[in-house]
């Protein structure tokens, strides 16, 4: 299941497989792997921002919450502005507090941490040599690449690696 | 650090002083703005005298190609003659495969299968001058910053890198000849701090005399029994194909477009190439040859290759970043 959400994530199924994971995407364990992808994808982009989920959850939860600094009447406006300002400077604590914690989950549990090393994993299986790749294709983009023009000849390595791409005769 | 600054400055300064406090805090911040645009074009200026001394001046080492836990070995040497470039790479590790370059072909020796493939020159690779305002575009996407200096191959070096700041593109680190300018040694990082690839020269005779016969090819004729593969001459002309990349990740932008004949393929195939400056990725498309082709990513070192269909068409995306950008360029391929 894990590698079929990779593999979903990655844009890689086909219309079929898309329809039976969407159907075993209802058990609680399966949106818990696919919200932990998601962020630890996020995390290694290097995004700065929490995941949909997360915050549609801490939306809901922050709509749930009893208002508690709700201006009285018998208050002045210095006395308005203040809470308000209380309450803005709460809020951010808040997301302060969420964002971090999505991010800390990267290598707070050590089930997290065992899923990202299985992403990991089901990600490097994926990834195959370039063996089948004509070696045209690799000559004809080493030309307009700035790495060629900055470091000289030394990219063309790639093109005749032996442990890369063999010419087809 | 502003909100630092800021806070600091409102605790020493009384009430009065607001005018010269934030006087001082823009100043500041100029400062930083400042010193980090000026090692981006410190950075972009030795880029540009790397690139120089690559084609103008004569050298000769030995070059080692680590990637994926592999380590090949080749020979280098590079004349500058009469306002032409020659060279020579040969592998000394495995079959003595050759690359001969010369200001008009790329030519290929693969002894084990006994080819030879002739790629005409139609495109001067010639690292762009970059203006301050291009220097500040690649300061958008890299931090750039100058290191303490390092010795490489008995050379004191020049050290830089390129830190991405974002996920879609590698990690630079560069080491330039402090005399020359010439790159020594050149590393790609992953995302996790990982090396993906790195050439280094092991020895280097910069400057000294080379010889038209060390550029020579191994085989000044080809055997009777090889085969020679060649493309036809001038077939790479700028052109609209009609096809585009609208996801590109930022800071890329299209440096050419055209169509060429690939051996083997019936069709001519597009070619776009995208640059941001320090790297570029190539988008093919070509008619659909064979029923089923496998699609999906690979990887050799820092150039990653993603195959992808689109209806009746092969699109084959590859360049010198990430899979993820990779990726993302080729599933944004079509028709304009």
């Amino acid at each position: 299941m894990n590698e079929k959400l990779s593999r979903l994530m990655d844009g890689e199924v086909d219309a079929q497989e898309f329809e039976r994971i969407c159907a075993e995407l209802k058990s609680p364990a399966a949106v818990e792997t696919w919200i932990c992808y998601h962020v630890i994808g996020d995390q290694l982009r290097g995004a700065r921002g929490v995941s949909p989920g997360l915050t549609a959850r801490f939306c809901a939860a922050l709509d749930a919450e009893p208002t508690i600094l709700a201006p009285g009447a018998q208050r002045g406006r210095t006395a308005q502005v203040a809470t308000a300002a209380w309450a803005v400077a709460a809020t951010l604590a808040a997301v302060t507090v969420v964002g971090w914690t999505a991010f800390s989950m990267v290598d707070a549990p050590p089930t997290a941490v065992a899923r990202a090393r299985e992403a990991a994993t089901v990600r490097a299986a994926q990834i195959k040599p370039l063996g089948d790749l004509s070696a045209d294709y690799l000559i004809a983009h080493q030309e307009y690449s700035p790495s060629t023009a900055i470091q000289g000849m030394g990219p063309y390595v790639r093109a005749v690696a032996v442990t890369g791409n063999e010419p087809r005769p | 650090m502003n909100l630092e600054v800021q806070s600091l400055l409102r605790a020493r300064w009384p009430a009065g002083k607001s005018a010269a406090r934030s006087l001082l805090a823009v100043s500041l911040t100029i400062a930083v703005i400042f010193a980090a645009d000026a090692s981006a074009e410190d950075a972009a200026r030795w880029l540009e005298r790397a690139a120089q001394a690559a084609r103008t001046l004569n050298y000769a080492g030995t070059i080692v190609y680590q990637h994926n836990g592999h380590v090949e070995t080749s020979r280098l040497v590079h004349l500058f003659d009469g306002g032409q470039e020659q060279e020579k790479l040969v592998s000394l590790d495995g079959p003595a495969r050759e690359v001969i370059r010369s200001s008009a072909e790329v030519r290929c020796y693969f002894p084990d299968n006994k080819i030879i493939r002739i790629e005409p020159r139609t495109f001067r690779n010639v690292f762009p001058s970059l203006s301050a305002e291009q220097a500040r575009n690649l300061a958008q996407y890299y931090e750039a910053r100058m290191v303490v200096s390092e010795r490489i191959a008995g050379h004191w070096t020049q050290v830089m890198t390129f830190e991405p700041k974002d996920g879609l593109r590698y990690g630079h680190k560069f080491w330039a000849d402090a005399n020359t300018g010439l790159l020594l040694k050149a590393r790609l990082v992953d995302d996790r701090g990982e090396v993906v690839e790195q050439f280094a020269f092991t020895d280097v005779n910069i400057n000294e005399k080379v010889d038209r016969d060390m550029v020579k090819p191994s085989w000044a004729t080809a055997p009777p029994d090889w085969q020679i593969k060649q493309g036809s001459f001038g077939e790479m002309l700028p052109r609209e194909t009609g096809w585009s990349a609208s996801r590109l990740p930022g800071g890329f932008q299209k440096i050419m477009e055209g169509y060429r004949t690939l051996r083997g393929k019936r069709e001519p195939v597009a070619h776009l190439v995208y640059s941001d400056g320090l790297v570029a990725v190539s988008v093919f498309v070509e008619p659909i040859a064979l029923p089923a082709i496998q699609t999906g990513v690979s990887q050799q070192g820092g150039l990653t290759v993603y195959t992808t269909k689109q209806d009746d068409h092969l699109i084959t995306v590859l360049g010198e970043a990430p899979p993820a950008a990779v990726r993302q360029i080729a599933q944004s391929v079509a028709k304009r």
